[in-house]
């Protein structure tokens, strides 16, 4: 089992130490990639048989702290536990596979990039830190690992060096996630602070038995980790860190962070929903109302502008924002057992969402544009990268159904909101193929449309293999038998006719999508471009009242406080000068005559305040 | 007389904890590390030197001082007893017995890492000195000075001994800043004079309070930070060393000279004053108000935790809206002294723990920013942040050390500085949850800062105007990877390497192992029960 974290960290070793060439790195992050998918295969094939985790713990601090006060709080100590679930080896095969292709992807269409060792060593990187994540069961070691994963992630999408649009939009890729960490590093903590444990065995059971638990204590510790987590999946408003970068960071690189977060941030939800369980149900609500808004709020945002790979990221925002409320309305429902539908439609998204980002990259580059507008006939021209993409968005626009049909009635407000989410997400991602593989690839200035080929054949098989990897992860989520190896629990099979409903939202949004897109695709894409505008105003707006009233203000008094400290320095400096001088010119004073006037002075002081002088 | 009594003293205890451990023992462990500095400066000044002719002979000296010191201390490290709560390598010589001072040394777990800190920052302030071209022979002399007295305030147990040691740490490095700094040293050097000047009466009067309300007989503090004192005077004991930690550490407001002091400093010494004569600030906090005096630690948590936030907010800010690279990275360098201070607010054992262990990798991590954006704007010929720009395909190795210290600052996994902020976090947040709060929220303004200066500085499109850059030489790459490597080494082995499938350390028995040796003892006051309130 420590293979699975081992061989990842060993790559990276290596790559820093002693890989120079893009190729030598590219394989050497490879082997690490393969190696570890392997060893979380062999892991697999021992629990298919077994219903316990794996457990290996190692000793990473210990520190006596105190000999008296509570027990809990006379040591502090981290392990290395590495916990290996069915959801667990699930969840590592699924980042593998996606690391994998995009990185397959890479190797061949990213050789123009610059910094191939880095690149590749940082991917080692984001595989250790979140195979630790996902393996974790100490939650200060998942905070270190989840670090690690953070900082390989900024350092991939701010991989284009010496590119100034790169280098302006990777800052809110370091800043966001680092607050939502931050949030979670404090709802750690603030569980640390009252429990005095952060190894989940020994933490969850005394959650209302720990003398001195309160529920505003868990209340505050729930938002905290909320917080934390839903920065990682991306949830609106907290997207912004990939819509950011969506163009100007590497595709693979792109592809990479967004299908490993959304697949360890939601694991690590569903670990430490029974803190948020405990907390109150108000608490639950407000996270699932909030996951809830963030899913219709996201792909409403997609059809909003013409850029295809924001579209997606946009899109995948929804759909984790959808398996994050049924995660946490399974946990809200009493004796309900499919919260794990939510994390079944994660594992089936993410994949699909490297490849449609992989596919939709290849075409971009090939038609030299970022704008729908711009692009078309694909189909004729790279078929092969089309038919992946139309793959990977349809199984992207079906991901959820599953995890519906086993979750949610469709006549509950839940199921209403989902439902139009899920709708909103068929018509954003379905919107993607027309907008690129049907119509003209017109004309532009220095470029001609008779030069755009399909890309090198080595890169065109792992898009595709990657949407055909959702594809079977998304069959497997409408299986009972799937849930059932996952949680180890028994989960009552949905009717049909449930499947057939929540597939037939799907199917509307493609109706809807396709006919203004066959009949007038300029005229559809004008109006997402239109939609896109306002929605940029109204951000910049927004942000600009941010700036106006209060980061300006605020760094105003800064600044006015950083020249006034100086100053105040200053003045003091001169008052003690001008007092040396007064001392140095006391010095040709008459002795006698002012000793007997300082004598008068300090007696009359002295008098004064005196105390009998007041009575 | 004095060397006499060395000699008799006894010698200092060496358990076999370690391989290694025991092969070498000395009575003078601690005076080693005061005085070998203080003797190589005295043998520097007195040799010839005709015409600089033996100027590269005198840094090869000054390095090898420090690595020798370097190898005493680690000696003293890896045979340090971490089970044992008293002080250890002590040495106790009468000394002005009319008054009651001593020579009186001693270590505990806090010292020993505060030592090791001294002892990296030493080596590496020596090679990022190595560009010196004038006037080597004082230059390394007043470095090699600089650091005895740091050693010297450190292991100090006589209140009358510390405060000579802490006022005599600023004289040589006033002169450094003065002799060798940058265009605008004269107020840099005179601030930072004064400031240390008023840290200094503070302290002097502190002690002279403790002197005079424990009967005047001793200054030594086995004595004077034992005695039972009243919660007034402990107050007013524990307002001034907090005048006295915060003028040194420094924290908002006492901290206008260390920007121009780090603006205005030669590399090593700007090195030195980050990364080891600050942190003395937080350890003085340490060891005589949180550790002695109690009452007056539970009283001013909450003021020392506002200072903290407070400290790490106005340095985020500040950065943000600097032209200036090394003020910007001033600024930040502030950032884990405030983490510090919260670690301290916290008066929980692991919050405790949190503050010492964030004395060393907060001091590397301070010294290393501090020290790559010096080099940096040395390397690209300019420190104005309108002019520098796309510098990290042209010198990817100072990027990669300016993204560590970066990532070292914020207390990212793998950084020595994670395992302190985590357990001054988990510490704050049982007893300062607003303050932790306020940190926090600091350090997200730091991420921005960050953020920007990465932008502006090295990852932006090439500035076609600004003069002509080049990569750290060799010297400077290893002073710079000498700090990042220890906040390497120690967040990755916070605990020490073991001996696969053993408890057995290897040659470095964990600094948190060494680190520990006491705290339970400073921390035995604040054990309380765990907070909260009823169950609903």
């Amino acid at each position: 089992m420590p293979v699975i974290v081992i061989a990842p960290i060993a790559a990276f070793t290596i790559a820093l130490s002693s890989v120079r060439t893009r190729r030598s790195s590219a394989n050497l992050a490879m082997i690490g990639v393969v190696t570890s998918m392997l060893a979380t295969l062999l892991v697999g094939w021992g629990l298919a048989k077994r219903t316990t985790p794996f457990l290996a713990s190692y000793q990473y601090i210990n520190l006596p702290v105190a000999f008296t006060g509570p027990v809990n709080f006379q040591g502090f100590g981290i392990d290395i536990v590495l916990r290996v679930d069915h959801v667990t080896v699930v969840a590592l095969f699924v980042v593998e596979l996606c690391l994998a292709g995009a990185l397959g992807w890479h190797q061949v269409m990213g050789r123009s990039e610059p910094g191939a060792a880095r690149f590749h060593a940082l991917v080692s990187l984001l595989l250790f830190g979140s195979v630790g994540v996902l393996v974790s069961w100490d939650l200060a070691e998942m905070l270190a690992f989840w670090g690690i994963a953070g900082t390989a992630t900024y350092l991939l999408l701010a991989h284009r060096w010496g590119s100034d649009l790169a280098a302006a939009r990777a800052r809110i890729a370091l800043v966001l996630p680092f607050v939502t960490d931050l949030s979670l590093l404090c709802g750690v903590a603030w569980l640390y602070a009252r429990y005095g444990v952060q190894n989940l065995t020994t933490l969850l059971p005394i959650l209302h038995t720990n003398p001195g638990w309160t529920v505003r204590s868990l209340v505050v510790a729930s938002i905290l980790l909320f917080i934390g987590l839903a920065g990682r999946l991306a949830l609106w408003p907290l997207q912004s860190w990939l819509t950011q970068t969506s163009v100007t960071a590497p595709p693979a690189a792109l592809a990479m962070a967004q299908a490993t977060w959304s697949v360890v941030a939601i694991v690590v939800m569903y670990r430490v929903m029974p803190v948020f369980v405990a907390s109150n149900t108000q608490t639950l609500q407000a996270c699932l109302y909030a996951c809830a808004v963030a899913a219709v709020v996201a792909p409403l945002l997609s059809l909003a502008g013409n850029e295809p790979r924001r579209a997606i990221t946009l899109l995948g925002s929804g759909l984790t924002a959808v398996g994050a409320a049924i995660v946490i309305y399974g946990f809200l429902v009493p004796n309900a057992t499919f919260a794990i539908a939510g994390v079944a439609c994660i594992f089936a998204a993410a994949p699909a969402r490297a490849g449609a980002l992989l596919a939709v990259s290849a075409i971009a580059g090939a038609m030299r544009t970022d704008d729908m507008a711009e692009m078309g006939d694909a189909w004729n021209r790279m078929r092969a990268s089309a038919l992946a993409l139309g793959l990977a968005v349809g199984v992207l626009a079906l991901s959820a159904v599953g995890a519906m049909a086993f979750a949610l009635s469709s006549r509950s407000r839940l199921g209403v909101a989902l439902g139009e989410a899920a709708l909103v997400i068929a018509l954003g991602a379905l919107r993607i193929f027309p907008g690129v593989a049907i119509g003209p690839l017109r004309r532009r200035r220095a470029f001609e449309p008779d030069r755009v080929r399909e890309a090198p054949p080595p890169s065109l098989g792992w898009p595709y293999w990657l949407a055909l990897g959702g594809a079977a992860l998304l069959v497997a989520s409408f299986i009972r038998g799937w849930l059932d190896f996952l949680d180890g629990g028994k989960h009552p099979a949905p009717s049909v006719t449930t499947y057939v409903l929540w597939a037939a939202v799907v199917v509307v949004g493609f109706a809807i999508v396709t006919l203004p897109y066959v009949r007038d695709k300029d005229g559809a894409l004008h109006l997402s471009a239109v939609a896109g505008a306002w929605a940029r105003m109204a951000f910049n707006t927004g942000w600009r009242t941010v700036d106006r009233f209060l980061v300006v203000p605020v760094a105003a008094i800064a600044v006015h406080v950083d020249r006034w400290i100086p100053d105040g320095d200053e003045r003091v400096g001169g008052a003690v000068e001008a007092s040396g001088r007064l001392a140095t010119s006391g010095t040709r004073l008459p002795a006698l005559p002012v000793a007997i006037v300082l004598a008068i002075v300090l007696t009359v002081v002295v008098g004064l305040i005196a105390p009998g002088v007041f009575r | 007389m004095i060397l006499l009594n060395f000699l008799a003293a006894s010698p200092s205890p060496s358990p076999a904890t370690v391989p290694g451990a025991g092969i070498f023992t000395s009575p003078l462990l601690l005076s080693l590390s005061i005085w070998v500095p203080v003797a190589v400066a005295l043998a520097v000044a007195v040799m010839p030197n005709p015409r600089g002719r033996y100027d590269v002979l005198m840094k090869q000296i000054a390095f090898f001082a420090n690595l020798g010191l370097l190898f005493i201390l680690f000696i003293a490290y890896s045979q340090f007893q971490s089970f044992l709560p008293t002080m250890q390598y002590e040495e106790k010589v009468p000394w002005l017995t009319v008054i009651g001072a001593s020579y009186h040394l001693g270590v505990d777990g806090p010292g020993m890492t505060m030592l090791m800190l001294s002892g990296l920052i030493g080596i590496a302030s020596v090679l990022a000195s190595l560009g010196i071209r004038e006037r080597v022979r004082s230059y390394f002399c007043l470095l090699l000075l600089t650091q005895a007295t740091i050693n010297g305030a450190i292991v100090a147990r006589d209140m009358f001994v510390l405060v000579l040691f802490w006022a005599s740490a600023a004289i040589p490095l006033a002169i450094l800043i003065l002799g060798w700094g940058g265009p605008r040293r004269q107020p840099a050097a005179w601030r930072m004079l004064a400031y240390w000047g008023l840290g200094t009466a503070a302290l002097a009067v502190a002690a002279m309070t403790l002197y005079a309300v424990t009967g005047g007989s001793s200054f030594d503090m086995d004595v004077v930070l034992k005695a039972s004192i009243t919660p007034r005077i402990q107050l007013v004991i524990g307002l001034l060393v907090l005048v006295a930690a915060a003028t040194r550490l420094p924290v908002f407001p006492l901290h206008s000279w260390f920007r121009d002091a780090m603006s205005e400093a030669p590399v090593g010494v700007a090195v030195v004053v980050a990364g080891s004569a600050t942190r003395l600030g937080a350890y003085l906090l340490l060891r005589t108000l949180v550790a002695a005096e109690p009452a007056a630690a539970q009283l001013l948590s909450p003021l020392i935790a506002a200072l903290a936030a407070l400290t790490v907010g106005y340095a985020a800010l500040a950065a943000l809206r600097t032209a200036d690279l090394r003020h910007a990275a001033a600024y930040l360098a502030l950032i884990p002294g405030g983490v510090t201070m919260l670690g301290i607010a916290a008066v929980s054992p692991i919050g405790i723990a949190g503050a010492v262990l964030s004395l060393f990798a907060g001091g590397l991590a301070a010294a290393l920013i501090v020290g790559v954006a010096a080099t940096l704007s040395e390397r690209a010929q300019s420190r104005n942040l309108q002019v520098l720009g796309g510098l990290a395909p042209r010198m990817p190795t100072l990027t990669w050390l300016f993204i560590i210290a970066a990532l070292a600052v914020l207390g990212v996994p793998l950084m020595a500085t994670f395992a302190s902020e985590l357990m001054t976090f988990f510490g704050a947040f049982k007893t300062q949850p607003i303050g932790a709060f306020a940190v926090a929220a600091g350090l997200a303004l730091a991420a921005v800062a960050f953020a920007m200066l990465l932008r502006r500085v090295l990852f932006g499109a090439p500035n076609p105007d600004a003069p002509g850059v080049s990569d750290a030489s060799l010297g400077e790459t290893w002073y710079l990877a000498i700090l990042a490597g220890g906040l390497l080494w120690v967040g990755l082995f916070p605990g020490g390497p073991k001996l696969p499938g053993t408890d057995a350390p290897l040659f470095d028995p964990g600094l948190v192992n060494v680190m520990s040796a006491g705290i339970s003892d400073i921390a035995s006051p604040y054990t309380g029960p765990s907070p909260g309130g009823t169950t609903p």
